[in-house]
């Protein structure tokens, strides 16, 4: 589902973000990316996405080889994957309804059919009835949860998740990684979460990728991490 | 799906009313010169018009060639002259009357009854031209000819007079075109700044997998909106203001020749141009500016 190989990443200002990164995901995995500040977990999720173009190596997703994309293609790209990220970027004028079903509206879903949508992933956030809130008037995990449903909408198989739980105290974060978890078995959605929460990535064990200085310096299939230094 | 942009347009003009309404008061004094300008234009136009209409060329007949085939061969070679348009003889008979009617004064008429028997007139040949900047060429052409005796014409201050006035009115062109520019210019400035404060919506937008055309198409008709908004008091104030005009005026300003253009249709055409071009300067000033922050580089 996700391929990389050989993957160098080189900033025009010199700084080598990523260097010789070598790793896949299968169909349905649930996957952490952890490691410390400037380890090149952003960048990681910047080529995943489609926002920057590996300096070389392929990076593949869905089986599309996103380093071909051209800009115009990026937009349809992304309609095959769903992004969560940290400061939860939902569209502060729209309500919970409306920024859910804009994901809808992109790939020209009709009305009837977008209604159904946004209330079935609304059930699966469990935030039904906060529908016609605006985000400011939600919590920090409301909020979240919502970012969470509205990448979720359009029914992608791969979830990208940069640090979704970073802005969230530990019980909210709890809440968010049982959710993610539940939309993993339940729709059998590949989830690829780049944190820096130990305590979330040693109790919710699964496969666990670390980088450090822009290359893989561990890929746990069991999951559960101890930093050296600790 | 059209529906969508109309809808998020209208939403985004009364979210971002202040920003709105500062664009549309940009467009509103743009237009109100720019009306100003076409409505002088177009009235040194139509007088232009009316006195190139009224230029015509008197030719007098010399006394020797006073009969017809001589006279025939006069209007000919009249006629012959690149850009005239008519050529009318007038007897010398019918000059004495015209000139003896020109007079209100019965007893002046009476005066220069006696003259009728041993007229004094030419007789005489009026020219049209096809337009009144030929005037000039035409007259000298004409006074080669023989058996004319005397040419004459509106003269050379009149000619320049209608020359001033057609450079008045490509002036006035150009004031038009580069005040509509200023006004895309303003209202590009003014929404890049609404749409400064939604760069990160954008992002958003775009993270969710949204076209370029798909972003840009509310914002646009968020523009043409403002542009609609701003045209309101422009055409309410022209229609009023110049209809008024006429009316106390009397369709006249100054004299005689300076008539005003009737306000119907011409107000209600110059109301839709000024519609068109606060349409165009909203769609052109926000496709700019959106366009702006749809440049991707990576």
């Amino acid at each position: 589902m996700i391929e990389c190989e050989h993957v160098y990443k080189q900033y025009k200002n010199g700084t080598n973000a990523l260097y010789d990164v070598n790793f896949s995901v299968k169909q349905g995995e649930f996957v952490y990316i952890i490691g410390p500040t400037g380890s090149g977990k952003s960048t990681l999720i910047k080529l995943l996405d489609g926002e920057e173009l590996p300096t070389k190596g392929n990076v593949e997703v869905v089986g599309i080889n996103v380093g071909e994309l051209k800009r115009k293609q990026v937009p349809i790209y992304r309609r095959n994957i769903g992004v969560v990220f940290q400061d939860f970027r939902l569209l502060p004028t729209k309500t919970v309804y409306e920024n859910i079903a804009y994901a809808l509206e992109v790939i020209n879903m009709k009305k009837p059919q977008i209604k159904k949508r946004v209330d079935e992933v609304l059930d699966v956030v469990s935030l039904k009835e906060k529908k016609t809130s605006f985000p400011h008037e939600l919590s920090g995990g409301q909020q979240q949860r919502i970012a969470i449903a509205r990448a979720i909408a359009n029914r992608p198989k791969v979830l990208i998740a940069d640090e979704p739980t970073g802005n969230l105290d530990p019980g909210k974060s709890d809440q968010i990684m049982n959710l993610l978890e539940r939309i993993n078995k339940r729709y059998g959605t590949t989830i690829l979460m780049v944190t820096h929460d130990l305590t979330l990535v040693n109790k919710h064990r699964k496969r666990t990728v670390v980088l450090e200085h822009g290359h893989i310096v561990a890929d746990l299939a069991q999951g559960g991490y101890v930093r050296h230094d600790q | 799906m059209i529906s969508r942009p109309i809808k998020e347009g209208f939403s985004g003009v009364g979210r971002h009313l202040a920003m709105a309404i500062s664009s549309a008061i940009a467009v509103t004094i743009t237009l109100l010169i720019i009306s100003l300008f076409i409505i002088f234009s177009y009235n040194v136009q139509n007088f232009t018009k009316n006195i190139e209409s009224s230029m015509e060329i008197s030719v007098m007949v010399d006394y020797n060639y006073e009969d017809s085939a001589k006279e025939d061969v006069i209007q000919k070679s009249i006629e012959a002259i690149d850009g005239v348009k008519k050529v009318t003889y007038s007897n010398k008979d019918q000059e004495f009357q015209y000139y003896i009617d020109s007079f209100d004064d019965e007893k002046t008429k009476e005066a220069f009854e006696p003259f009728k028997d041993d007229n004094p007139m030419h007789d005489a040949f009026y020219v049209e031209a096809a337009s009144g900047d030929q005037i000039t060429e035409i007259a000298s052409e004409i006074q080669k000819i023989e058996g004319v005796a005397e040419v004459n014409y509106g003269g050379q201050s009149t000619v320049s007079m209608v020359d001033t006035m057609a450079m008045v009115r490509k002036i006035g062109g150009f004031l038009v075109i580069g005040l509509t520019l200023l006004a895309i210019f303003l209202i590009q400035n003014t929404i890049k700044l609404t749409i400064s404060a939604r760069k990160d919506e954008i992002t958003i937008m775009r993270n969710v997998g949204a076209t370029n055309s798909f972003i840009r198409s509310p914002f646009v008709i968020e523009g043409i909106i403002i542009g609609v908004l701003g045209s309101i008091i422009p055409i309410a104030l022209t229609v009023w203001g110049y209809t008024t005009l006429y009316q106390q005026s009397g369709g006249i300003l100054v004299s005689n020749m300076f008539k005003l253009v009737k306000p119907n249709p011409y107000i209600f055409y110059l109301a839709g141009i000024l519609l068109g071009i606060g349409v165009v300067v909203g769609f052109v000033g926000s496709l700019l500016s959106v366009n702006r922050y749809l440049r991707w580089k990576r």
